[in-house]
């Protein structure tokens, strides 16, 4: 299938971080269309195009800032979500890196259509590079009168502002990422009131992800049908980028019409590396549960063949993962990426995560009781839906998956008292051995 | 207002209600440690999840307001149970179980609640617990301790420093299962109300620096009572064992101290300890050598003697203090009216200003005694001889008796300079529990009961009448003074004899307007007096201004 890509149209030409080159190549088109429709058009351009979030929970765009109280007579805000923080994500950080201009036409549009004066673009802050780009992309699209009091001459006043995180995942949740922007410890903050309605600095606020802001343009552009007539069904629409990363021969970030088959990405990314069997992959970055190869090799990439198939979609990460892997310690290592970035608010998250981490990390060394295995789903079942953040739940997933899934690689490292897979020498340039 | 079902038990609550405190009224306990009525709902310790109209997702109760009607709440199911039982393992997993060398145990929110909603064994065997070296015993401050190993971070005492005292000194560091709290450095949590996080604390993390070892709670007797500090009036709980005070704690009453009280109150007690206690009556006399000693007597004989030398007396004169319960005042009144004592000195102490927060934009009170203005009501101070002209001028000098019915009616009491200014009065008689100089100086001595030991009325800053209980009896032959009065009243006028608290209050009901029409049972919230000054309901217009003097240190009024 011959796919012209949309969101990367860009990428691969530098001038289009400028506004001149931006325009020269279409940019901008969006938002002066947008300019001259009525707020709730735009919004009802957005809802038939069907987006849904793309940074994790792939909650509908439109209906989302439908819910911006019109009335309240507080200033609102949009923040952008650049916090992308999860192991194998990496899809934004190219976005802003190559395309920013297209990132900041998304944003001006969500403000014009929630009448947001003011955007805040929560990059996270190891992202130096797309940082320094976005800020340079911003100047000179105030430069051009893009932002600023008086948006492309439509009278519309529009400011925004980078803000970069201190490096903590937790911030990449849109309460905690609200908390840090307002000079706060990164915590998430108990809901209702959602966002929406009480957000930054108490006022409505809508929260989107980088990616979901980058489709708007072109759902303004060439319309919401047009969006629509992308991917599976109405309910997974436009195209999506995929971060793949593991073991693959290229890994990199691939845009496809999303509900692309996972072979045909693996197919993309020059299929398993080493001419090695696929063992598992993970679908939606490092809290989606994980899927063993063969069984869903061609899974359609959407939210909701995903979300059957018991894992989810996410932040689009893939991970995959070929037959040397252990999980037991694939999953270990997961679950000490969430005990480290667990904010300690919530009692099941900040004890659980830290207990799973020592367990999984005892069974892999070959310590493991022949209870472990039910522990481990108990403590699951425990975090699962408790905690006061998506963390927990999100810590779960390949811990779960892994009981569920692999129980028998567990039962393997109790009875043989060692891991069973060779231990994978990494050297500093990133190539195991 | 909407109703709400708990359990099968539907009741109707204000809206805006919390689930917790909507459970509390329907008589069913949700179990939570974050949760505090008068702190920030944060939602965190995840302990009060309640299965919400039969949902799936289990809601933390502390962040559910009954809004709308029909709400159906259970927390007897099993999902509930079982998150419980959750939740009751991740605090313990980590938990030092170290209670038999914890001052929390035994009042122990982990305690109780692994107890009733925990399991008896634990799955965590071959993992070390999370420890803090070096973090077991860190002095936040000068009366909190901090162990962070018990520590279930919950928060509370951070966040009542930034609520409730307004100071901000606690702060929570770290992150996932290193979070700790701690103090920034260089900042103590030293402010006026620190103590009150120990209250907060669910569990031993923080430890007051004066009850630490003191006691094991569960030998404590634990007795309503209110703090003497100052005119505040806050209402604690008074503990001890055996009649020794360990502690105060606060007890709520929204309408003064809400659930606080300050660190100077927590610290009165020890007044008892360190100044010498009257025992026994006792008197002056010449013994057989022309000598003066001083000599046991028993009350009815002491009591006698008093009845002859204020009948006898040409110029008496009858000192009160603000520390002397109104009723007691009102005793030593009648006393005077019964024998023409015109003079009735009430001898006052101006402390710092202590300002306790509360919902109604809180309480501030100078006076150093919790009592003046009972004392006043009842008829003490007025016209005539005052306070300065007995502890700075010569006025005892011209004066046949003068009984001055506090022995520790402030510093002054202990000065020589002033106690011998009052012992020119040619007999001096005190009535008292501390042994202070001035008692050792009287010509008869009467040992009565600290505030720890008597019944009585105190009226505070907001002009509110509040009631407290003896905690322990007297011991030995002390007596509380409005009994000792009552007696010596009923030497000068019938039917005094044995008056009971309760007679003495209505009495004084029907005499003095202030108190018309109150019941001696007053509500526990206490009474608001009809007083010209008062401002009724509305007690954020009483406080700091309502007396002026802001100053520290010790000041005499008529």
């Amino acid at each position: 299938m011959a796919f012209e890509p949309i969101l990367t149209r860009n990428v691969g030409h530098p001038e289009a971080r400028s506004v001149d080159g931006y325009k020269k190549r279409g940019g901008y088109a969006g938002l002066a269309k947008a300019l001259k429709m009525e707020p709730g058009e735009v919004i009802d351009e957005v809802k038939t195009s069907g987006l849904r979030g793309r940074g994790g929970a792939g909650f509908p765009a439109g209906l989302k800032w439908s819910f911006v109280p019109q009335d309240t007579g507080k200033e609102k805000y949009l923040v952008c979500n650049a916090d992308e923080s999860e192991p194998g994500t990496f899809k934004d950080r190219l976005l802003m890196e190559h395309d920013p201009q297209q990132l900041i036409e998304g944003c001006a549009i969500c403000c014009y259509a929630v009448q947001a004066s003011t955007c805040y673009i929560y990059i996270r802050g190891e992202y130096t590079e797309a940082l320094a780009i976005m800020e340079e992309a911003i100047k000179d699209a105030y430069d051009a009168g893009i932002l600023g009091d008086n948006a492309m001459g439509s009278g519309f006043r529009l400011n925004m502002y980078m803000h970069a995180g201190a490096g903590a995942y937790i911030c990449g949740e849109e309460t905690g990422m609200l908390e840090s922007l307002e000079g706060k410890r990164g915590q998430p903050r108990v809901k209702p009131p959602f966002p929406a309605v009480i957000g930054a600095f108490g006022s409505p606020t809508v929260i989107n992800n980088v990616e979901t802001l980058a489709n708007v343009p072109h759902i303004i552009e060439r319309g919401g049908e047009w969006f629509a007539g992308i991917g599976t069904d109405e309910r997974n629409t436009g195209p999506k980028l995929y971060a793949v990363s593991g073991h693959v021969e290229r890994p990199g970030t691939y845009e496809f019409p999303i509900g692309v088959p996972f072979s045909e990405l693996l197919d993309a990314c020059g299929g398993v590396w080493r001419g090695r069997e696929l063992k598992a992959y993970i679908p939606g970055g490092a809290s989606a549960a994980i899927l063993p190869g063969d069984e869903f090799y061609d899974l359609p990439m959407d939210f909701d063949q995903i979300a059957k198939a018991g894992s989810m979609l996410g932040s689009a990460a893939v991970m995959v993962m070929d037959e040397t892997t252990c999980m037991v310690r694939s999953v270990a290592r997961l679950a000490k990426f969430f005990n480290h970035e667990s904010c300690g608010q919530c009692t099941p998250c900040r004890e659980g995560t830290n207990w799973m981490e020592l367990l999984l990390t005892r069974i892999e060394k070959g310590q493991g009781r022949p209870q472990d295995a039910s522990l481990l789903a108990n403590i699951c079942t425990h975090i699962s839906g408790n905690s006061l953040c998506a963390l927990g739940d999100a810590a779960v997933g390949p811990v779960k998956s892994l009981v569920e899934t692999y129980f028998h690689e567990i039962e393997q490292h109790v009875h043989d008292g060692a891991c069973p897979y060779p231990e994978i020498r990494v050297f500093s340039n990133g190539q195991a051995a | 207002m909407p109703t709400v079902t708990i359990n099968d038990r539907t009741i109707e609550v204000d809206r805006g209600t919390n689930l917790v405190e909507a459970a509390k009224q329907a008589g069913v306990q949700i179990p939570h440690y974050c949760y505090h009525p008068r702190l920030s709902i944060v939602g965190q310790c995840r302990m009060c999840l309640v299965q919400l109209d039969g949902g799936a997702k289990l809601a933390a109760a502390c962040s559910v307001n009954v809004e709308k009607d029909g709400m159906q709440v259970r927390t007897d199911v099993p999902e509930v149970k079982e998150a419980q039982r959750g939740m009751m393992e991740f605090f313990l997993i980590n938990h030092p179980l170290d209670c038999p060398i914890c001052d929390q145990a035994g009042e122990c929110g982990l305690q109780d609640y692994a107890f009733k909603h925990g399991q008896a064994y634990s799955r965590f065997q071959y993992e070390d617990k999370r420890t803090y070296p070096g973090r077991e015993r860190i002095p936040l401050g000068p009366n909190v301790l901090l162990n962070m190993n018990r520590c279930i971070q919950c928060t509370r005492c951070v966040r009542f420093t930034r609520e409730v005292s307004g100071t901000g000194e606690l702060g929570f560091f770290n992150r996932g299962a290193r979070t700790e709290i701690g103090v920034f450095p260089g900042k103590p949590l030293d402010n006026p109300l620190s103590t009150n996080v120990v209250d907060i604390c669910p569990v031993g993390a923080l430890t007051s620096t004066r009850f630490r070892f003191a006691e094991r709670v569960w030998y404590l007797d634990k007795r309503p009572s209110i703090c003497t500090g100052c005119d505040v009036g806050c209402n604690i709980t008074m503990e001890h064992r055996r009649a020794n005070i360990r502690r105060y704690k606060p007890r709520h009453n929204e309408a003064v101290n809400d659930y606080w009280m300050c660190d100077y109150g927590r610290e009165t007690f020890e007044r008892y300890e360190t100044l010498p206690r009257l025992a026994a009556p006792r008197k002056r006399q010449a013994g057989d050598d022309g000598e003066m000693e001083i000599v046991p007597v028993g009350w009815t004989e002491a009591l006698d003697e008093l009845r002859e030398r204020l009948r006898m007396a040409g110029r008496s004169a009858i000192a009160g203090s603000g520390n002397l319960t109104t009723e007691e005042a009102w005793l030593l009144a009648k006393v005077a009216a019964a024998t023409d004592v015109a003079d009735l000195p009430l001898i006052t102490t101006q402390g710092p200003t202590r300002t306790i927060p509360n919902t109604h934009g809180g309480v501030s009170g100078s006076d150093a005694q919790p009592n003046r203005r009972g004392a006043e009501l009842a008829g003490l101070g007025g016209d005539g001889m005052t306070a300065a002209d007995l502890l700075q001028g010569d006025a005892a000098a011209n004066l046949d008796l003068l009984i001055v019915a506090d022995s520790d009616f402030s510093d002054a009491a202990h000065d020589p300079e002033v106690v011998e200014r009052l012992r020119r009065a040619d007999y001096l008689v005190v009535f008292g529990w501390a042994d202070s100089a001035l008692a050792r100086a009287a010509d008869l001595a009467l040992p009565v009961a600290t505030h720890a030991e008597k019944s009585g009325t105190f009226v505070n800053v907001q002009w509110r009448a509040q009631r407290f209980e003896a905690a322990f009896p007297p011991a030995g032959q002390i007596r509380p003074a409005a009994e000792v009065l009552a007696d010596l009243l009923d030497r000068f006028e019938e039917g005094w004899e044995g008056a009971t608290l309760n007679d003495v209050f209505t009495r004084m009901a029907d005499e003095v307007p202030a108190f018309a029409g109150l019941d001696f049972d007053l509500p526990p919230t206490g009474s608001l007096l009809n007083v010209p000054g008062s401002v009724p309901n509305v007690p954020e217009a009483t406080g700091a201004g309502a007396d002026g003097g802001s100053e520290s240190g010790t000041e005499v009024s008529g």
